[in-house]
């Protein structure tokens, strides 16, 4: 056990040593600790939208970039509607005599959108390019209803404001959420899923080509000959767990406490994304380190495979793609945290590190449900750990091509 | 101490490359292991150092099973390299440390050594900013650094200048000279020569020749002379021998300046020298033929 901590020790000196590694420790830790102590000295009101300018400067503002649409409205249902300047506080309306017209300043972006209104419950928008976010339809559709309603009042001798104040009643309503309340907790559960996917994909790779480089400058056959493989391997790993562990926790620690002292001058506006509760931080740093010890161990036996470092890339091109479809299944289905593919994504060891505690921060979950999925997860790394070591002494002198994974199993079933 | 090989076997992928390679070495003495490329040395060394297990045969130490990890060994592999990163001495205490060495004892021995190679003053440098030559010593070092009972040694000698391979000779006949067991592979005869007692020399995986150098020189130069004569040159004498001379001896072949002749049976020394006098044959060189390693080496493995 002593020369497994002698492993351990010369691992994690190279990544205290290795000065990328310090430097960007350092440089994003005091980067986010500096940011956010900046409204302290910096206004970011206009950021966080919490502005405190004057409704004069705003309306100068607002006359300046007023939008233009354009509008053929023959029958003259809408176009002198008070309804219009209601719903389109800060816009222009000029009006067109003929389709074509209209279509033409359209398309010439005189107008950012036409509206050509057929009667009081039809109209079409004209529009060059729709946006992803454009509701312009959605707005003169408003427009459109209260001129309809008034129409019918009109016709039937009934009173309008009457009518619109009986079903239009104000109702107010306050909201007590006696669970979890999944738009408090969306944020920082995507923000730690993009975390954990980004852990994963920068330090496994570093653990993989760390296990590769003993083969790379010939050094393996004094080692597998001076220790037991075993305590090579899980030397190198457990110390890039660690390097990569102290990292996010330095970086995530200062930030958060950061936050914390600054929190009234942020006015609360990153709660969402920095207000973590506890129990929710304890799931990620449970199953995160659960979830990476798993695939440090696959990309370790996976480095095993080469005997060059830069074949690395090639050998752990399948498990890469693995883990981006964990993430991107993950991050998709945030919003369904209940339904069958977050579930089923929390038992498996290749998914339960960041699918269970999206389930914890936003789902329903059991107690049982937890601990059945940490124990597969605790299980299979045991497995895939006893999996590398053997694959990576068996790997030992085999230089040349790398090996695929199906011969290295082939020949571990060999012996 | 007495380390024993005993009809070790080993195929890979169902091909058989040892067919029982035995040999023994003790205390205090050398063993070369000589064979040509793919002979199966370096197999035999990976078998001893336990990277390969033999599919049949055993291996003792003073007539027990030897378990390499048991015993303090200076394992140099013919596919060799350290940390290029890293400082000399620091992967030098680790390489000690993994082989039990406490480390301020490592630290000791990896300077006494360093020194010894006379590259003590690279200790603080990162080892890829050494000369290859340099960066080998760094390698013989770690081999000694924990202090080894038994020496292995794969082609010690390669990438080493004429300076740098005597240091090693010198560190080698140290080692002999304080009771370790040294056993190395060469191609290069003369360095075997210089310091081992006994050869094996293996040969598409099986031992072709085994025994004490010198009683192996002395079985192969016996009733063979070397034959030089003062106003000939050698071309002329071997045809004046091959013409005059062919019932008393016959040419096996010849150095620089001199024959190799084998009397025919019945034939003596005597008879010879008489036949020289009576041909009126200047006689330059006379004495018993004793042939190089070298010499043996390409009789025994050569096509």
């Amino acid at each position: 056990m002593r020369r497994f901590f002698t492993v351990f020790e010369f691992e994690f000196k190279s990544y205290l040593k290795n000065k990328s590694f310090m430097i960007t420790t350092i440089l994003i830790s005091v980067l986010l600790g500096a940011i956010m102590f900046l409204p302290n000295f910096v206004d970011l009101s206009d950021m966080l939208g919490t502005s405190t300018k004057t409704e004069s400067t705003k309306k100068d503002t607002d006359e300046e970039e007023k939008s233009k649409y354009g509008i053929l409205d023959q029958k003259g249902y809408v176009k002198d509607s008070p309804f219009l300047e209601t719903f389109y506080e800060n816009a222009e309306f000029k009006i067109y005599k003929d389709e074509k017209a209209l279509k033409k300043a359209v398309e010439q972006e005189e107008v950012e959108a036409g509206f050509v209104v057929e009667d009081d419950s039809h109209f079409r928008y004209l529009v060059w390019n729709n946006s992803m976010y454009n509701d312009g339809a959605e707005q003169f559709n408003q427009v459109m209803t209260f001129v309809h309603k008034q129409i019918y009042c009109q016709k039937h001798h009934l009173n309008f404001e009457e009518m619109t104040g009986s079903y239009d009643a104000p109702v107010q309503y306050k909201q007590e959420v006696l669970g979890k309340n999944a738009s408090d907790n969306y944020w920082y559960s995507y923000v730690l899923v993009v975390a954990s996917f980004m852990v994963i994909i920068l330090y496994c790779v570093m653990i993989a080509t760390s296990v590769a480089s003993e083969k790379s400058n010939r050094a393996i056959e004094v080692l597998v000959t001076s220790i037991d493989s075993k305590f090579l391997l899980f030397g190198k790993v457990l110390s890039g767990a660690l390097a990569a562990f102290l990292q996010v926790a330095i970086i995530l620690g200062v930030t958060l406490v950061s936050y914390q002292i600054n929190r009234d001058v942020w006015g609360n506006a990153l709660d969402p994304v920095l207000h973590i509760p506890s129990d929710v931080l304890l799931a990620f740093a449970f199953f995160g380190i659960g979830g990476f010890l798993f695939y440090a161990c696959l990309y370790g036996a996976l480095g095993a495979l080469v005997s060059k470092t830069e074949d690395v890339n090639k050998s752990v091109g399948g498990l890469q793609m693995i883990v981006m479809i964990v993430y991107v299944v993950v991050l998709m289905q945030l919003d369904n945290t209940d339904g069958i593919i977050v579930k089923v994504c929390s038992y498996l060891p290749f998914s339960s590190y960041c699918a269970m505690f999206v389930r914890i921060a936003l789902g329903n979950v059991a107690m049982w449900e937890i601990v059945v999925s940490f124990a597969i997860l605790v299980v299979s790394t045991v497995f895939v750990g006893w999996l590398a070591a053997k694959i990576y002494r068996m790997g030992t002198l085999r230089y040349g091509n790398p090996i695929s994974i199906r011969t290295a199993l082939k020949n571990l079933k060999g012996e | 101490m007495k380390l024993e090989v005993k009809n070790l076997k080993k195929s890979f992928a169902g091909k058989e490359v040892l067919h029982g390679i035995s040999f023994s070495v003790e205390s205090g003495k050398a063993l070369g292991l000589l064979g040509r490329n793919g002979a199966g040395k370096t197999t035999t060394i990976r078998i001893l150092m336990d990277v390969f297990r033999a599919n049949e045969g055993e291996i003792l130490l003073d007539g027990k099973p030897f378990v390499p990890r048991n015993h303090q060994i200076g394992y140099l592999p013919e596919e060799r390299g350290l940390y290029p990163k890293r400082k000399v001495l620091e992967q030098m205490v680790y390489l000690a440390m993994l082989r039990n060495v406490p480390k301020t004892k490592a630290k000791e021995n990896a300077k006494k050594w360093l020194e010894r190679l006379e590259i003590g003053q690279y200790e603080n440098n990162l080892l890829e900013t050494l000369s290859k030559g340099n960066q080998q010593k760094v390698q013989l070092a770690s081999v000694l650094v924990c202090d080894p009972e038994i020496i292995i040694l794969d082609e010690p000698f390669s990438g080493l200048d004429p300076v740098n391979s005597q240091i090693l000779q010198d560190v080698v006949k140290e080692l002999i000279a304080v009771g370790k067991i040294v056993i190395f592979s060469s191609h290069q005869m003369s360095y075997v020569e210089e310091f081992c007692e006994d050869i094996v020399i293996i040969n598409q995986g099986q031992v072709v020749l085994e025994g004490n150098l010198n009683e192996i020189k002395l079985a192969y130069g016996r009733e063979q002379l070397i034959l030089g004569d003062r106003n000939k040159s050698v071309q002329e004498f071997k045809q004046f021998c091959e013409q005059e001379l062919t019932e008393i001896l016959q040419v096996c072949g010849q150095t620089k300046d001199a024959l190799i002749v084998k009397l025919l049976e019945g034939q003596t020394r005597k008879d010879l020298l008489k036949a020289l006098l009576e041909k009126n044959v200047e006689v330059e060189q006379f004495e018993t033929y004793k042939p190089s390693l070298n010499d043996i080496f390409v009789e025994k493995v050569g096509d």
